[in-house]
């Protein structure tokens, strides 16, 4: 080899050695650096990758009615998604999928195609068709379980027991949304280290905080009286041909709601269509201003203050002229009736006449005693107080007449049968309730302790029940009669006031019947409204059967034995 | 400078007794112990390797159960939802009235002593009385 070549040789060996060496000091740098300098950074890096949080659902607790009967329940439920950068052929997998979920095929494709990595396919479907899709295993596809609202009774009380968000079951109406703090529990926390796969690795970390499950409801409504409430005022509506209705069934000395039923429902399982105003609980939303039913609140208050006894006579004139305004009587009845007969017969001008004795403060005093102008205190969200203007707002013209005889006032069907339920009660006001108690996780059971007052005396409650039982007997509410017991009750029937015309409708009314049974120890008040009747529009004709229907069922499922004929 | 050490005696033993200390050769170690020191090290290995497959087994294992606890647990909700449907007054109506049942004319009430009457305690009286009747055979 020439000295040359030779010294070439060695320069690229030095060269290469050279830069072997940089290399190593590079690499044993790097070394250091990821080994020593920076080892917790990496360290914590790829804990942080395996190391997952993951909030544990708490389970939302169940609504039960009064006998533990499920009225809503948490199923898991399967969810479909799908990673649509994984699908090469969105097409050939939305024909297989489309059937396999009974959905339509374009829906399906138009999930499958859009951009990103996550698209929902189907949510929360029942377990056996997420496994037909499961068998199919298509590509890109994949199952998340979700826990589901489920309301096994269907629309049965749809309107109180009300619904939850699909997307993470807080309540939106009805319990579920008055009730939701009770019912969603405390969710909790697991730490764990998992895979690439999303496996957990076996003796990782592993932390858990268990979730706290949410309380139960124990309702007061009773299934069986809420169905036969259900069936008879959709019976009544076919009927009379009402827009709608409702029906409250309470229990009058411990004031638990046994049924609250509304027409036209909803059924909360599907509620895709279903018009927002079906979800109203009408009988606690809506006012309405309950004309005859009133005349309880009047004579009530007139026996009370000692004006008048159920026997005292009154001379019933043809008609009352105040201000611009002409009342008369609606009924054929004597020229002089006693209380008892005014009660009876519905009298508007023997109401009158003891109302405008009682003048307009006493009036006034009885009627928020009786709970009227003010909300309930249910336990129930959207409450409305009615209407009762102040003695100060009201005229001197037709006020006290009007009011006397269920005008200008409003009210809604709870607020009246709790009226009637304080008469029934020997005169002692018990605060309506739906929750009847809360059992928490361990099984610990809260009864509800509702507030009681008394609003009239016991005498005037029994001989104001004596008088309803006269407005069956022998007055216009003959068809509320129930077989085998002696019920009581009022009949009422009052122009419709129209908000948005401010003004009464030529042609509808609303039609009332609030009674109670068996009429010496009442165990059930039942009210029940029906809004513009086309048929029997009146609460004798139209109302007055349904609280028979309803009274009856009741008292059978109570176990009341009968006391009359 | 260190004086040299006396030569050591026993007490009691006169000089000249002919006693000496003697120290053994030190033994050099013999092929066994390397041998028993790796099976030793090997075993303890494989003993740490299959306690750890050994608890990771135990922890599939565990994980599995849970699984199953969980579909289980699943499942017993779905018969729970099952049976609340199945007790739906509508289906019970809807399944008399395809058996022919009908609501009768007249109600004839039974009065049992002891049990009924008016008051609070209707209802509890009621329950005892369905569970008299239920348990007929």
């Amino acid at each position: 080899m020439q000295p040359g070549s030779l010294r070439r040789l060695n320069a690229r060996l030095v060269t290469v050695g050279v830069l072997l060496v940089v290399c190593w000091i590079a690499i044993g740098y790097r070394l250091v650096v990821v080994q020593a300098l920076e080892a917790d950074v990496y360290a914590d890096q790829g804990r942080n990758q395996r190391l997952q949080r993951e909030t544990l659902a708490a389970d939302r607790g169940k609504i039960f009615d009064r006998d533990g009967r499920e009225l809503a329940v948490t199923i898991d439920s399967v969810t479909v998604y799908a990673n649509p950068r994984e699908i090469e052929d969105p097409t050939t997998v939305a024909r297989l999928l489309a059937p396999l979920l009974r959905m339509n095929m374009l829906d399906v494709l138009d999930a499958l195609t859009t951009d990103g990595t996550f698209a929902y396919v189907a949510r929360q479907i029942e377990s056996a068709e997420a496994d037909r899709v499961r068998e199919a295993r298509l590509p890109g596809i994949y199952f998340l379980t979700e826990p589901k609202r489920v309301y096994p009774m269907g629309d049965l009380a749809g309107q109180v027991i009300g619904f939850v968000r699909a997307d993470d079951n807080v309540g939106l109406e009805g319990l579920e949304f008055q009730y939701e703090e009770t019912l969603a529990g405390t969710p909790g926390e697991l730490l764990v280290e998992r895979d690439p796969y999303g496996r957990t690795i076996p003796q990782g970390e592993y932390e858990v905080v268990p979730a706290e499950p949410g309380s139960d409801l124990v309702l007061t409504i009773k299934t069986e009286i809420q169905f036969a409430a259900a069936e008879a005022l959709e019976r009544a509506i076919e009927r009379t041909g009402a827009a709608g209705g409702s029906i409250v069934v309470v229990d009058p000395a411990t004031g638990e709601i046994l049924a609250m039923v509304n027409a036209p429902t909803f059924d909360p399982n599907d509620r895709s269509g279903a018009d927002p105003v079906l979800f109203r609980n009408r009988a606690v939303t809506d006012a309405f201003e309950p004309g005859s039913t009133m005349k309880l609140v009047t004579i009530s208050a007139a026996l009370e203050a000692g004006i008048a006894t159920p026997d005292t006579l009154y001379e019933i004139p043809r008609q009352l002229e105040r201000g611009d305004t002409t009342f008369t009587d609606a009924t054929n009845h004597p020229s002089e009736l006693t209380v008892t007969g005014i009660v009876a017969h519905s009298s508007n001008l023997g109401t009158i006449m003891l109302g405008e004795e009682l003048g307009a403060r006493e009036l006034h005093r009885v009627l928020y005693a009786f709970g009227l102008g003010q909300s309930t205190g249910l336990d129930f969200p959207g409450e409305t107080a009615g209407l009762l203007r102040t003695p100060d707002d009201w005229c001197e013209t037709t006020c006290i007449a009007s009011t006397s005889i269920g005008y200008r006032v409003s009210v809604t069907t709870l607020q009246m049968a709790m009226v009637f339920a304080t008469v029934a009660n020997d005169g002692v006001w018990v605060q309506p309730h739906l929750v009847r108690e809360i059992v928490d996780g361990r099984g610990a059971r809260v009864p509800v302790d509702p507030l009681q007052r008394r609003v009239v005396d016991v005498g005037t409650a029994r001989s104001m029940r004596a008088m309803l039982e006269e407005v069956v007997s022998g007055g216009t509410g003959a068809f509320a009669a129930v077989d085998g017991y002696r019920v009581g009750g009022k009949t009422g029937t009052t122009e419709k006031y129209l908000y948005d015309e401010q003004a009464y409708s030529e042609d509808d009314v609303v039609a009332s019947f609030i009674g109670m049974a068996p009429i010496d120890d009442p165990r059930v008040v039942v009210a029940v409204v029906l809004d513009s009747p086309q048929r029997d529009a009146s609460g004798g004709k139209g109302a007055a059967p349904v609280f028979s229907e309803v009274a009856l069922a009741a008292l059978h499922q109570l176990g009341v034995p009968p006391d009359g004929e | 400078m260190t004086a040299p050490a006396a030569p050591y005696r026993a007490p009691g033993v006169s000089a000249g007794a002919g006693y000496r200390v003697a120290i053994a050769p030190r033994r050099r170690a013999g092929w066994r112990a390397w041998v028993l020191l790796g099976v030793t090290t090997v075993a303890a290995f494989f003993l740490m390797i299959w306690s750890r497959i050994a608890l990771d087994h135990t922890a599939f294992v565990l994980q599995e159960v849970e699984r199953e606890t969980s579909a289980e647990w699943s499942r017993h909700k779905d018969l729970e939802l099952e049976v609340a449907r199945l007790q739906a007054p509508e289906r019970i109506v809807e399944a008399a009235t395809e058996m022919g049942m009908v609501y009768p004319d007249t109600v004839r009430t039974v009065e049992v002593a002891g049990l009924g009457g008016g008051g609070s305690e209707t209802e509890e009286r009621w329950v005892d009385l369905k569970a008299v009747l239920g348990a007929q055979p």
